[in-house]
C-alpha cells in the first residue's frame, strides 16, 4: 500500500510499505476513506518530539471501512463505517474504567521509554514517536486498528465523511479544552491560537455557553474563520501589550479563562520569542512556550488555563509565580476522546455544527509531502488539509 | 506492607553482602583517579611522587578488583493489575502462563522446577535455572531460591488488594549474584538482559494479559525505509527485520 513516511527533519514521502495484519486478536484493519494532517503533525515534521524514525508512517486523524477484524473482536464487524480516536485505549485498566482514556496503562508497547521521561506511561497514539507506541500511522490506504471495539465509533449511512472526521481528534480536542475552561454564564474566554484545534475551541466555547470569545492570531485568513464563528478577534502583531488589550477589553477583569491552542511552536515576537527560538536551534529545549506565558499572565484571578497545544520536554521562564499568585487552574493533556465522540456526533447529525467549515485543501496523499510544507508555512490560506489516499494525484 | 529484599533468613540461605554493588562509575572514577595519579607521582621523581605513585597504584588495584568481583543485585518492582489477588496469584502460580506472557525471553518450565529461558531464536543464547518454592500462601505469596553456580537468585512475589477499587498490588523482591563483572553487567543491559528490566517488563506483561488478554505490539507492522541509524534502532523497538515479513500485496495497484 502507500504510506505517507517520515525521512528525516522536514521531510515526508509517500512510499511503498507492506499492508498491515492483524497482530494480536483485538485488531481491526481499516480501509482508510479519508485522513488528515493535525498540527501536531507539524511537531513532527519539524523533528521536535523525540524518538521518531525515519520510515515510520505518519497521521492520526483518520476515519474508514472496515475490512479484517481479529478473533476477539465482537462489536465491530467487517463493512462497517468508523471514526478511529488518535488515543489508543484498551478499556479495561483502571484508568479507562474511569474515563481516562488517554492515560490508559495497557497500550504502549515501548511504556518504557516514556516512563523514562515522563515517570509513567499513557496510552498509545496512532503515528506519533516511539516513545508514544510505535504504532503506524493513519496516512495510508490501511491501517491497522488495536482493541478495535473500545475506540470505533461507527457512523450511520448518510453522512458525509468530511463531517465527521474531525472526531478523530480536533473537534473532541477542542471541545475538552473549552469544557476544561469551566465555562459559567457570562464568561470571557480568550483562546490563543486559531488553527483547527482553536476553531473548534472557539465553537465549542460557545456551545458550552460562554458570552464572549476573544481570538487571538496573527494569520489573517484563521481570524476571518474565528470572527464567522462569533468571536472577537485580536492580531497580536497589532498590539504592543497583549495583557494589556486584555485588561482593556474586560475592563481590567482578565479573561475568565485562558487557553492555549498552540503548543510548542508559537511564534510570537520580541525579546522572548527570540530568546525561545535560539535555545530550541541550539536543541537546548524542544519547546518554544511563549503562549504559555502570555495565557498565565493574562488571565484573571482564579481563572482557568486550559492548554490543549503540546508541549514535549522541559519549558523554561514559566511565570510560576503568576499562576501560583492569582490562584489558577491548569488543565491539560491528551483527550480523553472516548468521552466525546458519541455526544459530538450527535451534534454534528442534529446540525448544531457542520465540522468540515474548517478544511481548506483536498488533496490526493501523493500530494501530502507539499501539504506538510504548505500547511506548516501557513501558504495558500491553508488552514486544514483532508487527504483522500485513494485519489490519483492531480499532477499525475 | 515494606518490601524487603534481605530475604535470606526467610529462605534458609546464606545471607548475601549488604553492601550493594560498586556502581560501573565509581569503579571508573576509581580506576581513572588511580591512573591519574599514579602516573602524575611517577612523572615527579621525588620521594613524594612515589608515595603518589604507590597511592595511585593502590587505588587501580581496587579498581581492577572491583571488575572482577561477582555481581550482586537487587531488583524490586511492582504492579497494580485490575483483577483480585486471588486471580493474579493463580495466573502467576501457573507456569504456561509465563511462556505466554514473556514477550521475551522464551520460558520453558518442565513441571519439576526446572526452568529454561531462552534468548531470541538462538539455541546458543539459553539458560537453564533449577528453581525451588520455598515458602508459599495462596493469594499472598510466593518465594523462591535457586542455588546455581550461573546464576544464585531467590526472591518472593507479593499480592496484596490495592485500596478502593483498584485490584492488586503485585510485587517482585529479588536478589542475585552473577560470576560476572560489572562490566559484563552493563553488557547485559545493553542487551536487554537486565534483571530490573526483564522483572519489570515481565510484571507489565502479565498485567497487560491479565487485563485485556493481549499484549501491545507493533511487531510485522508497515514500515518505510529505516535507513542506517534506524535499521540500528530496530533491536530497541522489537521489530522485525524486513525479510521476515510477508510479501508485498500492492493494494494500491
Amino acid at each position: 500500500m502507500k504510506a505517507l513516511c517520515w525521512q528525516g527533519k522536514t521531510k515526508v514521502g509517500v512510499e511503498r510499505v507492506n499492508d498491515p495484519t492483524i497482530l494480536n486478536p483485538r485488531d481491526g484493519i481499516l480501509r482508510i476513506t479519508r485522513t488528515a494532517i493535525c498540527g501536531s503533525d507539524l511537531h513532527l515534521y519539524d523533528g521536535y518530539i523525540p524518538s521518531l524514525e525515519p520510515g515510520d508512517v505518519l497521521g492520526h486523524e483518520f476515519m474508514g471501512e472496515v475490512v479484517d477484524t481479529g478473533s476477539e473482536v465482537n462489536r465491530i464487524k467487517k463493512g462497517d463505517r468508523v471514526v478511529i480516536p488518535f488515543t489508543i485505549a484498551c478499556g479495561q485498566c483502571y484508568f479507562c474504567k474511569h474515563n481516562l482514556w488517554s492515560a490508559c496503562d495497557n497500550t504502549n508497547p515501548n511504556a518504557w521509554m516514556m516512563e523514562k521521561l515522563y515517570g509513567y506511561t499513557g496510552s498509545a497514539l496512532f503515528g506519533y514517536t516511539h516513545m508514544m507506541g510505535g504504532y503506524a500511522g493513519g496516512q495510508a490506504q490501511y491501517v491497522r486498528v488495536p482493541f478495535i471495539d473500545v475506540g470505533a465509533l461507527k457512523i450511520p449511512d448518510g453522512i458525509e465523511d468530511e463531517k465527521v472526521l474531525f472526531l478523530s481528534d480536533i473537534f473532541p480536542t477542542g471541545y475538552m479544552a473549552a469544557e476544561n475552561c469551566d465555562i459559567k454564564p457570562g464568561d470571557v474566554v480568550a483562546i490563543w491560537g486559531c488553527g483547527p484545534v482553536g476553531q473548534f475551541a472557539i465553537r465549542s466555547a460557545f456551545m458550552l455557553g460562554a458570552e464572549r470569545v476573544i481570538a487571538i492570531d496573527r494569520v489573517h485568513e484563521r481570524l476571518k474563520m474565528a470572527r464567522a464563528a462569533g468571536a472577537e478577534i485580536l492580531d497580536y502583531g497589532e498590539v504592543d501589550d497583549l495583557v494589556g488589550e486584555l485588561k482593556w477589553m474586560t475592563a481590567g477583569r482578565g479573561p475568565d479563562s485562558c487557553m492555549d491552542a498552540v503548543g510548542l511552536e508559537a511564534h510570537g515576537h520580541g525579546v522572548g520569542a527570540a530568546y525561545d527560538y535560539a535555545k530550541q536551534r541550539m536543541k537546548l529545549s524542544f519547546d518554544r512556550p511563549t503562549v504559555l506565558r502570555q495565557v498565565i499572565q493574562a488571565c484573571r484571578k482564579g481563572g482557568v488555563v486550559s492548554i490543549p497545544g503540546v508541549y514535549g520536554g522541559f519549558l523554561d521562564k514559566i511565570p510560576f509565580g503568576a499562576a501560583f499568585g492569582k490562584g489558577l487552574t491548569l488543565r491539560m493533556g491528551q483527550t480523553h476522546m472516548h468521552n466525546y465522540m458519541e455526544r459530538l456526533l450527535k451534534h454534528v447529525q442534529q446540525g448544531d455544527i457542520d465540522p468540515s467549515f474548517v478544511i481548506t485543501h483536498r488533496l490526493s496523499l501523493d500530494e501530502a509531502p507539499e501539504a506538510y510544507r504548505t500547511f506548516r508555512d501557513k501558504q495558500d490560506e491553508c488552514i486544514k488539509v483532508v487527504l483522500d489516499p485513494w485519489r490519483a494525484s492531480a499532477a499525475a | 506492607m515494606t518490601i524487603t529484599t534481605n530475604l535470606a533468613e526467610k529462605n534458609g540461605g546464606k545471607a548475601f553482602s549488604r553492601r550493594p554493588a560498586t556502581t560501573n562509575v565509581e569503579t571508573a572514577l576509581t580506576l581513572a583517579t588511580g591512573a591519574a595519579i599514579g602516573i602524575y607521582g611517577a612523572v615527579r621523581r621525588d620521594w613524594f611522587g612515589a608515595a603518589l605513585a604507590a597511592g595511585g597504584s593502590y587505588l587501580v588495584y581496587c579498581g581492577v578488583t572491583d571488575l572482577q568481583r561477582p555481581y550482586q543485585g537487587r531488583v524490586r518492582s511492582a504492579f497494580t493489575i485490575n483483577k483480585t489477588p486471588q486471580e493474579v496469584y493463580d495466573f502467576v502460580r501457573n507456569p504456561e502462563n509465563w511462556g505466554r506472557a514473556l514477550r521475551e525471553p522464551h520460558f520453558e518450565h518442565d513441571g519439576s522446577g526446572q526452568i529454561t529461558l531462552r534468548f531470541g531464536s538462538d539455541d546458543d543464547a539459553e539458560f537453564k535455572s533449577h528453581v525451588e518454592i520455598t515458602d508459599e500462601k495462596p493469594g499472598e505469596y510466593i518465594a523462591w531460591a535457586s542455588e546455581e553456580q550461573m546464576l544464585e537468585h531467590r526472591g518472593v512475589v507479593h499480592f496484596k488488594k490495592a485500596p478502593g477499587d483498584r485490584g492488586t498490588e503485585i510485587s517482585v523482591a529479588l536478589e542475585y549474584k552473577a560470576p560476572t563483572g560489572p562490566i559484563s553487567h552493563a553488557l547485559a543491559s545493553l542487551a536487554g538482559l537486565n534483571p530490573e528490566q526483564l522483572i519489570r517488563e515481565g510484571l507489565r506483561q502479565i498485567k497487560q494479559l491479565m487485563e485485556t488478554g493481549e499484549i501491545p505490539t507493533t511487531v510485522g507492522q508497515p514500515i518505510g525505509a529505516r535507513g542506517l541509524r534506524g535499521t540500528a534502532k530496530r533491536v530497541l523497538y522489537h521489530e522485525r527485520p524486513a525479510a521476515e515479513m510477508q510479501p508485498q500485496r500492492m493494494a494500491g495497484d
